[in-house]
């Protein structure tokens, strides 16, 4: 199953210019209650439950800034990215140190393979794998912006 | 509404617990540059999230995840999302209580 990430940006809610929280877990916290407003998310509680945890089994930080916190669970309605940007960054624990500016969440339905789930977030991933398209989403003006370099990747 | 919230947590810690039992996960999620430890945590995150939950609505559970491979299922315009069937006018969902699909026996989630 091929899931394009470009259906994740028809309601700009879900991206984010500027996260104000500067924790993890508050952030995490602003995402799932974002995903839910947008109506991809039946139960943010419940969803900010299962982040925190997963955050738990190990940091979701991959490293240069970015972090891919993400969770296969029944209060997604739909799969969905959520794409945030902390122009102060926040402490996520990366191996490498450096505080992430950009977060993008991954949200798989619980009825969606475990395959399935790890080539959502692969995508995810390979979004903001080069150095020139994560400074493009550092340096877009507003939240159109970051969607339209998000649908132009899928394209 | 607190033991059907434990509910729904134990059902996504089984998802969890799932996944990284699962043998291609590890080397995936490792691939993608994302760490992930043991399932110590998970497992006891779903031993407390059990002790919230009736002996009843455990046993219910656990039939159907042991049939279908999950306990709980969406509801979603009045049609169990595991089975497909309308549900009766009868099933609601007053004030979050738990209720059961009496098609396919998968506890519902109303969210």
């Amino acid at each position: 199953m091929t899931i394009s990430i470009g259906a994740s940006v028809h309601d700009l809610s879900l991206c984010i210019p500027d996260l104000s929280p500067r924790k993890r877990d508050t952030v995490l916290e602003e995402l799932a209650a974002r995903a839910h407003l947008a109506g991809a998310v039946r139960d943010p509680a419940l969803l900010h439950h299962t982040l925190c945890l997963r955050e738990r089994l190990g940091a979701t930080a991959v490293g240069k800034g970015v972090a891919v916190p993400n969770a296969r669970s029944i209060a997604v309605i739909d799969p969905r990215l959520v794409i945030a940007r902390s122009p102060r960054g926040i402490d996520w624990k990366a191996a490498d140190g450096i505080a992430v500016q950009l977060v993008v969440l991954v949200l798989s339905p619980a009825d969606h393979t475990i395959e399935a789930h790890h080539e959502f977030i692969g995508r995810a991933i390979a979004f903001v794998r080069l150095q020139k398209q994560r400074q493009k989403l550092l340096e877009a003006r507003d939240a159109p912006a970051m969607a339209a370099l998000l649908r132009e990747f899928d394209a | 509404m607190s033991e059907g919230l434990d509910l729904l947590r134990l059902h996504d810690l089984h998802l969890l617990e799932d996944e990284l039992a699962d043998p291609g996960t590890a080397p995936r999620l490792r691939r993608l540059g994302l760490a992930i430890e043991p399932r110590a945590a998970v497992t006891r995150e779903r031993e407390r999230a059990l002790l919230g939950v009736d002996r009843r609505w455990r046993y219910l559970y656990e039939r159907a995840r042991g049939r279908y491979g999950r306990g709980v299922c969406p509801v979603k315009e009045r049609s169990c999302q595991g089975c497909h069937i309308r549900l009766p006018t009868s099933v609601t969902n007053p004030s979050g209580a738990l209720t059961l699909c009496e098609s396919c026996g998968r506890i519902l989630y109303w969210g």
